[in-house]
């Protein structure tokens, strides 16, 4: 009984938490520096890991599929399935994981260790309220960053997959070209922009709520981390499905 | 004046205070004494509202502080000046910007003014020349001088609250510490700025303090001054009081 309060007060702190922090940007004072700051460190502090990570996925998944559709006879198709792969599913997964894994620990242990060194008990003395002043800026730089790291992502991938469409499988490379012009419609695009604004507003949120409730020292900041990278990376791909199959829905797109 | 009622707060199944009462004048050079543990960071929470108790009542200058919502709390929590253990400054801020902090967001001062403000500050706990660094960059003790700055800044308090001020500090910078914490709540009662200080150096206590508290799991079992403190019958506070006898 006990359990299942905590659990149902924790989720009313978290809701209430994912309401206050985004009308934070309508609200007086605006922290301007605070979220030049994050976006600095969300944005151009991810562009390397996100290219890094996002070259390798684009060479692997054309790997696979010239493998594939070479043995039906079909690989210069490569281009338009590596393409809408990656656009619409692939690379805004990718990105917003390695997101997590890097801007979504930072804000929780960043928050974290703020909680436990009595910085945010200062700022409420102080009159400031923790939300606006440390969620609100992190919020409004993933919901920019995330995106743009996602459309720098996609193509870095769509260069891997040239690469190894090219190079190595030996096909046109005018023709992928062509081919991922050719899939580049509203549709794809919309749906592949979608996604980064909802997993950045959940990724901030999720992050910041776990790092304002540590507790218990250097183990309760682990614990803090760690659950904010989890249940991020668990609700990225709970809410890809979810969004996927109301943007085909909305798209009037059949399966 | 501050006063507990009847204050109980646990987290969990573990008692943190059980049934604890006292009251104090915003005058008085209180100690708060007793193990790691015991309750006493909670209870400078209680006061400043950032805490509420599971039952009982807190009033502060005749408020009950606990039913009152958190942009209610700022002209409670402005009649008190806090230094949490460690300082708790803000580690991507220089010293300036730390003392600065509330300057900034509650004056419409100038920079010129903010600045002069800030090395009067930090002048008066003979901290100057550390302006231009980081958190990082500054001594334990230097750390406390800059919160203690900081948290004048903030506001003219009627109290001081200081939690764990000496910890962790050498002999000679602890007795600096306490010596500042003297010359802040130096005069006469009722006039003076009087504080409270969360300690287990009991050392350390004596310099400051005139009535001393004692908690012990969860309970108030001591409240007195020096020389009731030192003729204590209460084994236990015998024992935590064992550097002063």
């Amino acid at each position: 009984m006990k359990r299942l309060r905590f659990i149902l007060s924790s989720l009313q702190d978290f809701y209430k938490l994912s309401l206050k922090a985004p009308l934070g940007i309508f609200r007086r004072p605006f922290y301007f520096k605070d979220t030049l700051e994050q976006m600095d460190y969300a944005g151009p502090g991810s562009v390397f890991i996100i290219i890094l990570v996002s070259l390798f996925i684009g060479m692997a998944l054309s790997l696979q599929i010239s493998a594939e559709l070479a043995a039906l006879g079909l690989k210069m198709y490569t281009g338009k399935i590596v393409g809408v792969a990656i656009i619409r599913e692939i690379g805004p997964v990718a990105v917003a994981l390695t997101f997590a894994g890097r801007v979504g620990s930072g804000m929780a242990s960043e928050i974290g260790s703020m909680i436990l060194g009595h910085q945010v008990d200062i700022l409420r003395v102080f009159g400031v309220d923790p939300v606006k002043k440390l969620v609100t800026p992190r919020v409004i730089s993933s919901i920019l960053m995330l995106p743009a790291l996602t459309i720098i992502g996609d193509a870095v991938s769509l260069i891997g997959g040239y690469y190894i469409a090219v190079f190595v499988s030996h096909q046109s490379a005018s023709f992928y070209w062509t081919q991922i012009k050719d899939i580049l419609d509203f549709e794809n695009i919309f749906s592949g922009l979608t996604k980064p604004f909802l997993f950045g507003y959940t990724i901030s949120i999720i992050s910041c709520y776990f790092g304002l409730t540590t507790y218990g020292g250097s183990r309760g900041l682990r614990r803090s981390t760690t659950m904010a990278v989890v249940v991020s990376t668990v609700m990225i791909i709970v809410f890809d499905f979810l969004i996927t199959k109301i943007l085909l829905f909305v798209l009037g797109m059949r399966v | 004046m501050i006063v507990f009622e009847d204050v109980t707060l646990s987290y969990g199944t573990k008692i943190i205070l059980e049934g604890l009462s006292f009251q104090a004048n915003f005058h008085e050079k209180i100690a708060i004494l007793g193990k790691s543990g015991a309750g006493k960071t909670t209870i400078l929470k209680l006061i400043l509202g950032l805490q509420n108790p599971d039952s009982g009542r807190i009033l502060i200058d005749g408020t009950d502080i606990t039913v009152l919502k958190e942009s209610q709390l700022r002209d409670v929590r402005m009649k008190f000046s806090i230094v949490f253990q460690e300082g708790a400054l803000f580690d991507s801020l220089s010293v300036r910007e730390n003392v600065a902090f509330c300057l900034r967001e509650y004056t419409d001062l100038t920079e010129e003014e903010i600045e002069e403000r800030v090395r009067d500050l930090l002048r008066r706990v003979g901290i100057e020349e550390a302006i231009d660094l980081m958190p990082e960059q500054l001594s334990g003790g230097m750390q406390r001088r800059v919160a203690i700055a900081r948290s004048l800044a903030a506001c003219e308090p009627r109290m001081f609250l200081y939690d764990e001020p000496t910890t962790g500090l050498d002999p000679i910078t602890a007795d600096s510490i306490c010596a500042l914490m003297n010359e802040l709540s130096s005069g006469q009662p009722p006039d003076r700025k009087g504080l409270i200080v969360v300690t287990h150096k009991v050392t350390d206590a004596v310099k400051v303090a005139e009535r001393f508290l004692y908690l012990s799991e969860g309970r108030l079992t001591f409240d007195g001054d020096i020389d009731a403190l030192k003729n204590t019958t209460d084994d236990e506070l015998k024992r935590f009081i064992y550097d002063i006898l």
